[in-house]
């Protein structure tokens, strides 16, 4: 009774929060219940809790309330192993098996339900790969056995692999559909030799319909895994079960794998994803901006940013990917707008081979050119308030910049007492709250010996 | 006279968030430490020099979350299905570079976690992108998390990791010499280190209290004036 309420408030909800939101937070919700006014859920995580009260509590609450529940209040706790948005139809059999292993009627892994067709953007580099998981992924006649899938790191494997057993799973809810990495079957296979159920296993493995190895190359080297693998393998192919395989190269070049592998793995369609172009690398940003605007409405990012990051990370869209989120992350840390200034501050460890380390001379250099003085005058006795500011410039930026002590800085300008530097410094924290060139100037030349 | 001998004792660091000190060189570190329920992919590096404090807020973190807290070199022979079931801090992430195994071991552990969506937090000296990690894969998954770096210490921070230093090794200090320290001392974690051990041997050799002369004598030796 209160089971069908959750259902007609979820159909309502899907269609409220919109088909991502939907799987990615409201779907994986495990309902316990109505009772005394709070509705109980289940939910792997406490953030998941605290994310979806936060954002949704409100719809589910109303939502509810229409389908008949009356409930005033949520309650979110944490349930041991709910699957979140299982690929597999391990739902039904909640029980854990054995303990620590994802041990449910089906071996797979939990698929990201952020990694749909929807949210892969296209270009050149892709589409062709992109084509071939659309196809795969409408079901139907097998028509390439296997799809091999392959490229360098972070272009979207993983991504295509997900897409494609949402579509299936999406379309035809009977597929036993499981996708796991190259190194979770070789665990398995371990698991199964040590506790003796090697039957178990292959029957396991052979009755799937769809089956999803990511990361092949992990296998390479690992000979009876490699072994079972080419068994399964064959066994699926030959009752005509769709086999997706994806690795960081092509087969032919994936080193100590054995060549009856090799020649089975290049016998249907391969596939490769080249490196990205600027205009697809461009295209993801905008992409994963508009995702972010929803989690974070407040935030501002100003022109020209998602260009720059478009431009100077170029060989890794994960890279790229995390570079935008952990600009917005911190923008919306500090409440600060995300500005060229904050990208080249936050991403400074990708941006930039290395931190170098600044020196005292260089800073007396930077600041000197930067005023117009000779080196020789920040060094020397000159007190003249033309000379003295930026001298106490150079020393306040000397004890921010290096891990010099203060009576090392001192002899540095012209053998001072540290008693000098630390009136300098003072009297530059002093004015840069309330004179506006000094800060900017300050500001200007850290940047300078920072880049 | 024979001279005390001194044993080098590892001293009990106390490790609760009370005892921690936020100071603006550290502050966005901690806030984006404690916002754990907020990191983007369950992931965050917290970076910082040595003796900054990253296994301290590891500890806080960890109580606060429930983590294991994991050496990253003993990841190879841990049982990654076993740790991935809840929160982990990994530590000194940044020092299992081109060990093969190892960087295996944590790119399983990264993507188990990922899967079971438990929260997981690395430490190491500099940001992940210049761990110099060998498998690509991992590189790339390292180089995408977040980051929360602790800078080098302002004078608060350096007086307070002083103190904390001192009172570690039970031993109280006059503020005076804190202070006398701070504007003499070369400005880092890693020479508050030392400088505290320096004290505190020389100290219990001459079976004296470590005063404002005491600091003024071992500083003008001049070799704490590392780099």
């Amino acid at each position: 009774m209160m089971e069908d309420c959750w259902g007609r408030a979820k159909a309502e909800l899907r269609k409220a929060v919109g088909e991502n939101n939907f799987a990615h937070w409201i779907e994986p919700l495990d309902f316990k219940g109505v009772d005394e006014g709070v509705a109980r859920f289940g939910v792997p995580t406490t953030f998941m809790g605290d994310w979806v009260s936060r954002n949704f509590g409100d719809s589910i609450l109303q939502h509810l309330n229409a389908s008949g529940a009356p409930a005033g209040r949520l309650a979110f706790a944490v349930a041991p192993r709910a699957a979140v948005a299982a690929p597999t139809t391990a739902r039904e059999r909640a029980e854990p098996v054995r303990a620590a292993s994802d041990d449910q009627d089906l071996p797979g892994a939990p698929l990201d339900p952020r990694f749909t067709f929807d949210s892969f953007v296209v270009g050149k580099p892709n589409e062709l790969a992109h084509a071939a998981a659309r196809r795969v992924g409408e079901g139907g006649e097998v028509t390439f056995n296997p799809l091999f899938l392959y490229g360098g790191v972070g272009l979207g494997k993983t991504h295509l692999m997900h897409a494609i057993a949402h579509e299936l799973q999406a379309r035809q809810p009977h597929l036993r559909v499981v996708y796991l990495s190259a190194e979770q079957f070789m665990y398995r296979f371990i698991q199964a030799l040590r506790e003796r159920q090697m039957m178990d296993f292959k029957q396991l493995f052979r009755s799937v319909d769809v089956l999803m190895v990511d990361d092949v190359q992990f296998i390479a080297g690992k000979e009876s895994t490699q072994e079972e693998f080419f068994h399964t393998f064959n066994a699926l192919v030959d009752q005509n079960k769709q086999i997706i395989i994806s690795a960081d190269r092509a087969p032919g070049e994936i080193k100590e794998l054995e060549e009856r592998i090799k020649s089975r793995l290049q016998c249907g369609l391969v596939v490769d994803l080249h490196p990205t172009d600027y205009e697809l690398r461009l295209g993801i940003l905008q992409q994963k901006v508009q995702q972010y605007r929803r989690q974070y409405p407040d935030l501002v990012i100003a022109d020209g940013v998602l260009e720059f990051l478009a431009h100077r990370i170029s060989n890794n869209v994960r890279v790229l990917e995390g570079a935008l989120m952990r600009l917005f992350a911190f923008a919306s840390l500090v409440g600060r707008e995300i500005t060229m200034d904050l990208a080249q501050d936050c991403l400074a460890d990708i941006l930039r081979a290395s931190d170098r380390k600044v020196t005292i001379e260089e800073i007396q250099r930077k600041v000197s050119e930067h005023y117009n003085i000779r080196l020789s005058d920040i060094l020397g006795p000159k007190r003249v308030r033309t000379i003295a500011r930026p001298r106490q410039v150079a020393m306040y930026l000397a004890k921010q910049l290096t891990s010099r002590s203060l009576p090392e800085i001192g002899r540095r300008f012209g053998g001072r007492d540290h008693t000098t530097v630390m009136h300098g410094v003072r009297r530059i924290e002093e004015l840069k709250t309330i004179d506006n060139q000094i800060a900017e100037d300050v500001e200007l030349l850290r940047r300078a010996l920072e880049a | 006279m024979a001279e005390q001998l001194t044993f080098d004792l590892p001293a009990r660091a106390a490790t609760g968030r009370g005892d921690f000190f936020v100071s603006p060189a550290n502050a966005v570190a901690v806030a984006t430490v404690e916002a754990w329920r907020d990191w983007p992919l369950g992931r965050l590096a917290l970076t910082g020099p040595a003796g900054a404090g990253k296994t301290h807020l590891a500890h806080v973190w960890a109580a606060q979350a429930g983590a294991r807290i994991v050496a990253a070199r003993a990841l190879a022979a841990a049982d990654g299905a076993a740790l991935a079931a809840a929160p982990v801090a990994v530590e000194d992430a940044d020092r299992i570079a081109m060990d093969d195994a190892a960087e295996r071991a944590l790119f399983h552990l990264v993507n188990r976690m990922g899967e079971t969506r438990q929260p997981l937090l690395l430490t190491g000296t500099e940001a992940p992108a210049r761990w110099g990690i060998a498998l690509p894969d991992l590189a790339s998954r390292l180089e995408a998390m977040p980051v929360a770096a602790i800078g080098g210490p302002d004078d608060a921070l350096l007086a307070a990791v002083l103190v904390k230093q001192f009172s570690d090794r039970q031993i109280a200090v006059a503020p005076d010499v804190i202070r006398y320290l701070v504007d003499r001392m070369p400005r880092s974690f890693a020479a508050a280190r030392q400088v505290v051990d320096r004290l505190d041997r020389a100290a219990l050799r001459e079976g004296r209290a470590i005063t404002r002369r005491l600091a003024a004598r071992l500083l003008d030796n001049g070799d704490a004036e590392g780099e």
